[in-house]
């Protein structure tokens, strides 16, 4: 095991590398003129174009460019982000928190949910409870994040008002942020460790509306996958000889078939909790949620190359860590799966 | 359900139901900022921030933009001829630092836009009064450091003078610009900027300060002072130790949301005060007469759009077959004045006005501003008519146009719906003149477009300019004279318009300017350099608890979106 997660850590470097070459090189079909872009806001700044692809080295040859940025890389300095105005490794460690707090809150309900749908949709197949179940499949599969987003808002916020808009906190708690301490980055969490309790709720109510969204959106996945799977395994063999040992519905059903059934849910799960952790980048962008999936959208608009190879090279940590993770999890449940 | 209907309670029961408290401004809008720091600042986003931070030596009067008055400056002098500026600075003047502005800040500050000069930067509008180039010390090796010293200096009263190479009459209203503010020297040293001496001014040069340490964490006079910035939110407090009146609101929070449907819902609730909106139509329909609503219109709008009409077409490949043989145009299609004439009544520019721009538009006789000294409303303007289109396209280059047709491609900026809107109600009008006459449009990306432009490529298209400093000869130099930005993407060059130009930059009588401004627009009109897109009317709006913003305040020279400084509002 211990092997398995060291040649696991040990891909990390390698699979960032690859990934920078190959995003580096994609930028090498942009003219330096495309490329500069990013620098230029008006037509007063157009007319310097020529000035800017000089002083920033875009019609360096690829190597030079590469090396460049390789280098100060491995000087721990990613660049600078024009869409978050600020240093590439300063905007991650800002933005990151706050998209773990948000994946905290929506991956278990996410997990919960679709599991026990599922098994729910599979145990009364093509009866009125599984009909209900596969409609709110469709609805979570069809309706696009955004609309979902702003119905919520235009909901529970603008008409019934019982929760709050866009945003991460109130107006009135703004000022209150700069004299938390920060301790984890996760902004509710801090103000916990701070005592200040009225400001965790207002974050914590802040996240509620696009944690549902993705609730809504996410489990939909789960249930379709958990029901097939289930309704496999009620019919395997395995089941059918616990049922002629004469064991209860439960036992069968909770040990028997859904133990089984989980198996590929802890793979979909580890993809879930890649995808939110890269940053849900509608949700974020709909509830002005400060987090990655905010920054990266913003930084591809803006075609900010600093911070797509940023982004990037953060994906490639969280893609081996949650797999190397799952892996694991894999081995746990299922004893034949063996690492060394 | 006895669980949801707790959860219902408890939810109800903690709202907050937090409009928009009353000592504090709430705007939503969708802008990043790249920028704190001035000598960086060249993008409406870090404007309308830095110019309630900072501030510069000469401010607008009100909402007026031909009248300066002072503002870290209190007086001046002008003599050699125009060429020497001499001012008095404000006294009892604290920086956000607490230490005090002396001439020595300001010093600092000229001199450090001279030697960074970057390129996506505005100081190049500075440098080319004081040192006669736009250029850096890198892309211009005459400029030493001994010249950038010359040009900005204390002088024993501690006074601040500027000595330029030549008159300028424009340099008062440069100075204007939010970008040329006075920084904190010893702070801003302290930080690791510049050092502000000639040792290391090379290492400096051509350094783009967008993250530089000032923008971090800056420092200025303004009547508000920095508190915070994260990655939705910008947050700043009155100043206490300000010079000024006292502002009536204690804080300012500008929130960064994405989301129109969003903005708008906070702002009908109440939980902003100010929105960035969608465009006329839709902030019309959702905003407009909706209760605590206050809606301000016909505002004055300082830009201009043209369509330019290339006399020089430098790409091959937009050109067809290259000749008058109605599969293409030649390179010169536009040198023929009968042909920018018929374009110029092809142009339905009712049709975009009443379309595109909902009644709210208006026709202008010269490319710059109606409300800029200078502007000439007497002039004669171009209007629809087909007869008279027709009329001229016979009579172009000999009868060839008409009787072989063309097939010419018009461009606009990808993503531009005004851009868009222009090319096709051009080519619909055309080509319904004479069917031998095809009108391509094709979009081109912003950064493609820049680069052809300056090239020389582009056939047809339509550009627009928003001001830098509010002069006649920010437009005026720009689009008509063959020396200006703009000379390249139309090829039009005229001697005594050239001439006329030249002279308006050797005067500082506004009277002399204005006659020749006059006859420059006289000129354009005969000629038929460029076909004028009606200019949109500008409106503003916000709840009605603010006070301080409308008309009579609105200033369409400042960043901020109600044209006004924050220091200026209250709420009620």
């Amino acid at each position: 095991m211990f092997n398995f997660i060291v040649r696991r850590l040990l891909q990390i470097p390698v699979v960032m590398l690859v990934l920078s070459i190959m995003i580096v090189g994609l930028t090498q079909l942009l003219t330096p003129e495309q490329r500069a872009a990013p620098y230029i806001r008006t037509e007063q700044q157009a007319a310097r174009i020529e000035q800017i692809i000089e002083s920033r080295g875009l019609r360096d040859s690829f190597p030079v460019q590469y090396g460049r940025w390789l280098s100060s890389t491995l000087q721990g300095d990613l660049g600078y982000s024009r869409a978050s105005g600020d240093d590439v490794i300063d905007t991650i460690r800002e933005r990151l928190p706050a998209t773990i707090e948000l994946t905290i809150l929506t991956a278990i309900p996410i997990m919960l949910i679709g599991i026990w749908l599922g098994t729910l949709a599979a145990l009364h197949k093509d009866k009125f409870l599984d009909q209900v179940i596969r409609v709110f499949v469709v609805f979570g599969y069809s309706l696009p994040t955004f609309v979902l987003g702003i119905l919520l808002l235009a909901v529970f916020y603008a008409y019934f008002n019982v929760l709050p808009g866009a945003g991460q906190v109130s107006v009135l708690n703004q000022f209150a942020l700069g004299d938390l301490r920060r301790y984890t980055g996760m902004l509710s969490i801090d103000a916990m460790l701070n005592g200040r309790w009225d400001i965790a709720w207002d974050v914590i109510r802040h996240m509620i509306l696009p944690a549902l969204t993705l609730i809504t959106v996410l489990s939909a996945q789960i249930v379709k996958v958990m029901r097939n799977n289930m309704l496999e395994a009620l019919t395997s063999d395995y089941v059918r000889t616990a049922r002629a040992k004469g064991l209860s519905d439960r036992v069968v059903n909770g040990k028997h078939a859904r133990r089984n059934a989980l198996l590929s849910i802890i793979t979909l799960a580890g993809f879930l909790i890649i995808g939110l952790l890269g940053g849900s980048l509608i949700t974020e962008t709909i509830f002005a949620y400060p987090g990655v999936g905010q920054w990266v959208v913003q930084a591809a608009l803006q075609t900010d190359l600093a911070a797509v190879l940023g982004f990037a090279m953060m994906s490639a940590v969280v893609v081996v860590v949650v797999s190397t993770i799952v892996d694991i999890l894999y081995g746990v449940v299922d004893p034949r799966v063996r690492f060394d | 359900m006895k669980k949801l209907a707790i959860l219902s309670t408890l939810l109800v029961a903690s709202t907050a139901f937090a409009a928009a408290p009353k000592d504090t401004l709430v705007y939503q809008w969708s802008s990043d900022i790249p920028t704190l720091d001035p000598a960086a600042t060249y993008d409406t986003g870090s404007g309308a921030i830095v110019e309630n931070l900072y501030e510069t030596l000469l401010t607008y009067k009100g909402a007026s933009i031909s009248q300066l008055e002072g503002l870290l400056g209190t007086k001046w002098t002008v003599s050699n001829a125009g060429k020497t500026y001499t001012f008095d600075l404000r006294k009892n003047v604290k920086f956000h630092s607490g230490n005090a502005m002396t001439c020595t800040d300001a010093e600092y500050s000229f001199e450090r836009m001279l030697v960074t000069n970057e390129g996506s930067s505005a100081n190049y509008i500075i440098a080319e009064s004081l040192l006669g180039t736009g250029a850096n010390a890198n892309d211009d090796k005459t400029i030493t450091w001994a010249r950038i010293d010359r040009a900005v200096e204390c002088n024993s009263a501690g006074q601040l003078v500027f000595t330029l190479p030549k008159t300028d009459p424009t340099f008062l209203a440069r100075l204007a610009y939010t970008g040329f503010a006075v920084v904190d020297s010893k702070y801003a040293i302290g930080l690791g900027e510049w050092s502000g001496k000639e040792a290391d001014w090379k290492a400096w040069v051509g350094k783009d300060l967008t993250n530089s340490k000032l923008d971090k964490a800056p420092s200025g006079t303004g009547a508000y002072k920095f508190v915070r910035e994260d990655a939705n939110a910008f947050l700043a407090t009155a100043f206490d130790g300000y010079w000024g009146k006292k502002p009536a609101l204690k804080n300012v929070i500008f929130q960064r949301v994405d989301e129109i449907a969003a903005r708008q819902q906070a702002f009908l609730r109440g939980d902003a005060d100010i929105i960035e909106g969608g465009g006329r139509a839709t902030d019309t329909a959702q905003l407009k007469g909706k209760p605590g609503v206050t809606w301000v219109d016909d505002l004055p709008n300082v830009a201009a759009t043209a369509l330019f009409m290339n006399q020089n077409i430098t790409d091959k490949g937009t050109l067809g077959s290259g000749k008058l043989d109605g599969k293409g145009i030649p390179a010169n299609f536009f040198s023929d004045v009968n042909v920018r004439r018929a374009f110029s009544y092809a142009f339905n520019y009712q049709q975009y006005i009443t379309d595109f721009q909902k009644g709210a538009g208006k026709q202008r006789t010269t490319l710059m501003p109606d409300t800029f000294p200078g502007y000439d409303a007497k002039v004669k303007k171009y209007t629809y008519n087909r007869a008279q289109a027709t009329a001229y396209f016979k009579k172009a280059w000999g009868g060839q146009v008409w009787k072989n047709g063309f097939v010419l491609t018009a461009f606009y900026r990808d993503g531009s719906a005004a851009a868009q809107t222009i090319a096709e109600i051009l080519k619909r009008e055309v080509e319904a003149i004479n069917p031998k006459f095809k009108v391509n449009v094709s979009a081109k990306q912003w950064s493609e477009m820049v680069a052809s432009g300056n090239e020389g490529k582009n056939p047809l298209i339509s550009i627009g300019w928003a001001p830098d400093f509010a002069d006649a000869d920010n437009f005026m130099y720009t689009f008509y004279s063959s020396n200006g930005y703009y000379a390249k993407r139309s090829s039009w060059k005229d001697a005594s318009v050239d001439k006329w130009l030249e002279q308006t930059r050797a005067t500082t009588n506004t009277a002399e300017r204005n006659r020749l401004y006059s006859l420059v627009a006289n000129r354009a009109y005969e000629q038929a350099s460029h076909i004028l897109i009606p200019a949109g009317v500008n409106y503003s709006f916000f709840r009605d608890t603010i006070v301080g913003a409308g008309k009579a305040n609105y200033n369409p020279m400042i960043s901020f979106t109600l044209g006004t400084y924050w220091k200026e509002l209250s709420k009620k």
